[in-house]
């Protein structure tokens, strides 16, 4: 090394601008490869998964053998949509479940309106207290409705709701799902396919969630898929088709599956009251599950499967203002870092497998690294350009493959979606989103990293709020 | 080339693709939209001809008719059953379907081969096709079609289908005990042969067990037998015991007993379930001892099958729940309020 040459404050400025932007390009190489090999294997999963029946044929199939799930619907303030919302879970198609709705301490009339709604009353139940949540209140059923029970309890926090339901639970699987979105009437028998084809071996399911804007809804189903007019709820439609379709597919083929999305979850109940259910103090509740769940497996050394089915979907509401999904973004960005320093251990860690070198490389390259190197990069190649250090057609090449690969995947993940799942309904909405993947690139993929290094800040802070989800309702048909 | 050259032509390459991927992703779904109104036509016009009529005055389709028909044979033959379902299924076969599900079952997809095999099944001239899908190279296609064929009765022996579907190697799904149970009405002395095959995986026996225990009391000693001698088998001895409690014999009750003395509180359990469904009152003093027990599944299991065993299992309940275990009396009293029974 030059050491003359670093004591030149001009020569120590351009070496570590030159070092920086290395670092910046080789992770920026690694993460495109790593999608690259993701977008192959969702491509893979999709292509050679098992046939998919239609719903009367599943019916069919598994009518008698599948096993009884309890639907666990943590509710917060949830008054003016708990009643349909549950309408709709009792509603669903399978043969045996339970639907579990935990009024989570609201402050609003939720638990009031369910009550008066389905006639509840007061009853006694004797429940499990293998995982910790806040002292519960009462319970409420009707013998009109045996698959419906009402919990009432101190408010917690989402996890401390589903830990709640867990323990009320009486079936060996239970679905997490969110009280306010809408399950496909056939999703838990989709669903549930890992559990009854490798009984064994299976000991958490995830499904894909859609996005719900601008689609009609009818009775809590969804009755006519729409695109929504909203540009932000576009951009999250492309961005959900990406971080389903592409990488928990993907990740799922390689049994690498780091997250499970909280609204829709199907877990064996055993396996999760072993790892004490959901952690508290986290907002990352439902990855870290996920981690423990691995964690669990590999150090005992028993063979397990943790899978993602695509078909399986839950529709859900996302943000249309700015200030609420850059709330949803930071505080999405400060889960993923709580749960990758919780278990940091698992890094690289040959113990874990390939969950401690794929999945946690994974959470590294894109949750941890990704946004604070993205925005490095941005500063840092005009500035190189600037200071004269690079010339403007490296300049411009370096932006030009940025963009494509990012229109790439985006459009990669259309043609994967087209060709399985096809539940756009006109060729118009591919069309809409194809020209959204391409627009997002400027301007809203660089403010969605800003939005995440304020996550990164908030958990350099330990900051720790939810911060407020504004929902506007479905619109009815 | 330069780097930089090179970085301009992944970028324009890049773009190249995606675009003209999406172009004719477009122009597809524009075409298939077209072929769509098509097959809707089809659909409409041939809907009633397949519902009603004397098959004898139906000619063979071709093309996209016999496509629409077959399709349309597969989803109506899923919501009608009986005479009706006979019917349907000769209207079919004097369209031609038969055919056309013939040539689906060496279809690329495994899902068309599997619908395909499903449906064949069901034609009673096609036994040969469908049971040729028994050697097919996907594990869900052979599951299905075997499904098919024992649901009328008319699989190979269960020997031969278990061993075609390779269980316990490329087979584990539940689905199996469906399987055995269609197996067992028509043939269940091979079934229960299948227990003492020592070269067998345990899904093909448990699958066998829980469908012998579908039968009655018949194979409720057999199963007794089996319940014992499995002892620290983690998997196998809960399924048994819960097969036992379903046959609901007397035979079963010496070893449902042994299994609520069990280690394992999984078996504990299971025994606990059994002895609520088998109706055992003499099991009532140790299911009431079993309140008291460290594991939730165990003191619930025992609870549920006090309140099965009618006054006597109550009576039990009652006692516990004004004895000095804590626990136990707030399990008793708690279970006896929701079997509303306090």
């Amino acid at each position: 090394m030059n050491w003359m040459a670093l004591s030149d404050p001009q020569a120590w400025m351009i070496a570590s601008a030159e070092a920086i932007a290395s670092v910046v390009i080789v992770t920026g190489l690694l993460q495109v490869t790593f999608y690259f090999v993701l977008l192959l294997y969702a491509g893979a999963a999709l292509g050679t998964r098992p046939p998919v029946p239609r719903s009367a044929t599943l019916w069919r199939r598994y009518s008698e053998q599948a096993p009884a799930i309890s639907v666990l619907a943590p509710a917060f303030n949830e008054e003016l949509s708990i009643v349909e919302s549950t309408r709709s879970l009792l509603a669903l198609q399978y043969p045996d479940f339970e639907v579990i709705v935990i009024n989570d301490g609201s402050k609003d009339g939720t638990l009031a309106r369910m009550i008066a709604e389905f006639g509840l009353e007061k009853v006694d139940r004797f429940i499990d207290s293998g995982v910790n949540h806040a002292p519960i209140s009462g319970f409420y059923a009707s013998p009109r409705l045996p698959r419906l029970l009402v919990v009432d309890k101190e408010n917690g926090g989402k996890a401390d709701a589903l830990n709640a339901g867990i323990n009320c639970a009486r079936t060996a699987l239970f679905c997490a799902i969110d009280a306010d979105s809408i399950l496909e009437s056939d999703a838990l028998l989709r669903v549930v396919r890992p559990f009854i084809d490798e009984p064994h071996l299976t000991i958490a399911a995830g499904g894909t969630i859609r996005i719900a804007n601008g689609c009609k809804v009818d009775a809590g189903r969804i009755t006519d898929i729409r695109l929504p007019t909203n540009f932000l709820a576009l951009v999250q439609i492309v961005e959900y088709l990406r971080a389903f379709l592409m990488a928990r597919v993907g990740l799922g083929k390689m049994q690498a599956l780091t997250v499970i999305s909280g609204a829709f979850g199907l877990f064996r109940r055993r396996q999760v009251v072993e790892v004490g259910g959901y952690s508290h103090g986290t907002v990352g509740e439902d990855m870290e599950l996920v981690i423990k769940l691995h964690k669990l497996m590999r150090e005992a050394k028993r063979d397990y499967r943790i899978d993602f089915i695509a078909e399986p979907v839950c529709w859900t509401e996302c943000p249309d203002s700015l200030a609420v999904l850059g709330r949803q973004r930071a505080r999405w960005q400060r889960g993923a870092l709580e749960c990758f320093v919780k278990h940091k251990g698992m890094l690289f860690n040959p113990r874990y497998g390939r969950i401690g070198m794929i999945g946690f490389g994974h959470i590294l390259l894109v949750d941890v690294l990704g946004p604070v190197l993205e925005i490095l990069g941005y500063v840092l190649v005009p500035l190189l350009w600037a200071l004269g250090l690079l010339a403007l057609p490296w300049l411009l090449a370096f932006l030009a493959v940025t963009f494509t690969l990012g229109i790439f995947l985006s459009m990669a993940t259309l043609v994967l979606e087209e060709i399985q799942l096809r539940r756009f309904p006109k060729a118009r909405e591919l069309a809409v989103l194809a020209g959204i993947a391409v627009v997002e690139n400027f301007g809203y993929r660089q403010l969605s990293n800003v939005w995440r290094l304020q996550g990164w800040w908030q958990f350099v802070r330990k900051q720790q709020s939810w911060g407020t989800m504004v929902r506007k309702g479905f619109s009815a048909a | 080339m330069t780097t930089l050259t090179n970085l301009w032509f992944v970028s324009l390459a890049l773009c190249l693709v995606a675009a003209l991927g999406l172009m004719l992703l477009i122009a597809a779904r524009s075409l298939s939209a077209r072929h769509g109104h098509r097959e809707e036509a089809a659909r409409r016009a041939l809907l009633p001809r397949m519902l009603d009529g004397d098959p004898a005055g139906l000619a063979p389709l071709a093309g996209l008719d016999l496509r629409v028909a077959t399709d349309l044979t597969v989803e109506l033959a899923e919501m009608t059953r009986g005479s009706e379902r006979e019917a349907l299924l000769a209207r079919a076969a004097a369209l031609g379907v038969p055919g056309l599900l013939e040539k689906r079952l060496s279809a690329r997809s495994a899902q068309v081969r599997l619908s395909a095999a499903e449906a064949i099944a069901m034609f009673d001239q096609c036994h040969d096709a469908a049971t040729r899908a028994l050697d097919d190279r996907n594990p869900d296609v052979r599951l299905g079609a075997a499904l098919a064929l024992a649901h009328r009765g008319e699989a190979p022996d269960p020997l031969t289908v278990v061993r075609k579907l390779k269980v316990g190697d490329e087979e584990h799904s539940l689905l199996l005990v469906s399987l055995m149970q269609d197996l067992a009405r028509t043939n269940s002395e091979a079934v229960a042969g299948l227990l003492f095959e020592k070269d067998l995986s345990f899904e093909a026996k448990a699958a066998a067990m829980d469908a012998l225990a579908d039968l009655g009391g018949e194979y409720a000693p057999l199963l007794a037998y089996m319940a014992r001698s499995a002892d620290g088998e983690r998997e196998l001895q809960p399924r048994i015991y819960r097969a036992l409690g379903r046959t609901g014999h007397p035979a079963g009750a010496e070893a449902i007993v042994h299994g609520l003395h069990s280690n394992d509180w999984t078996v504990r359990a299971s025994a606990a379930e059994s002895a609520g469904k088998a109706g055992l009152s003499q099991a009532a003093a140790r299911l009431g001892e079993m309140l008291a027990d460290p594991h939730y599944w165990v003191r619930y299991r025992a609870s549920e099958a006090l309140l099965r065993l009618g006054p006597r299992g109550i009576n039990t309940l009652r006692e516990v729940s004004e004895g000095e275990d804590e626990g136990a009396r707030d399990v008793a009293a708690r279970m006896l309020a929701e079997g509303r029974a306090a």
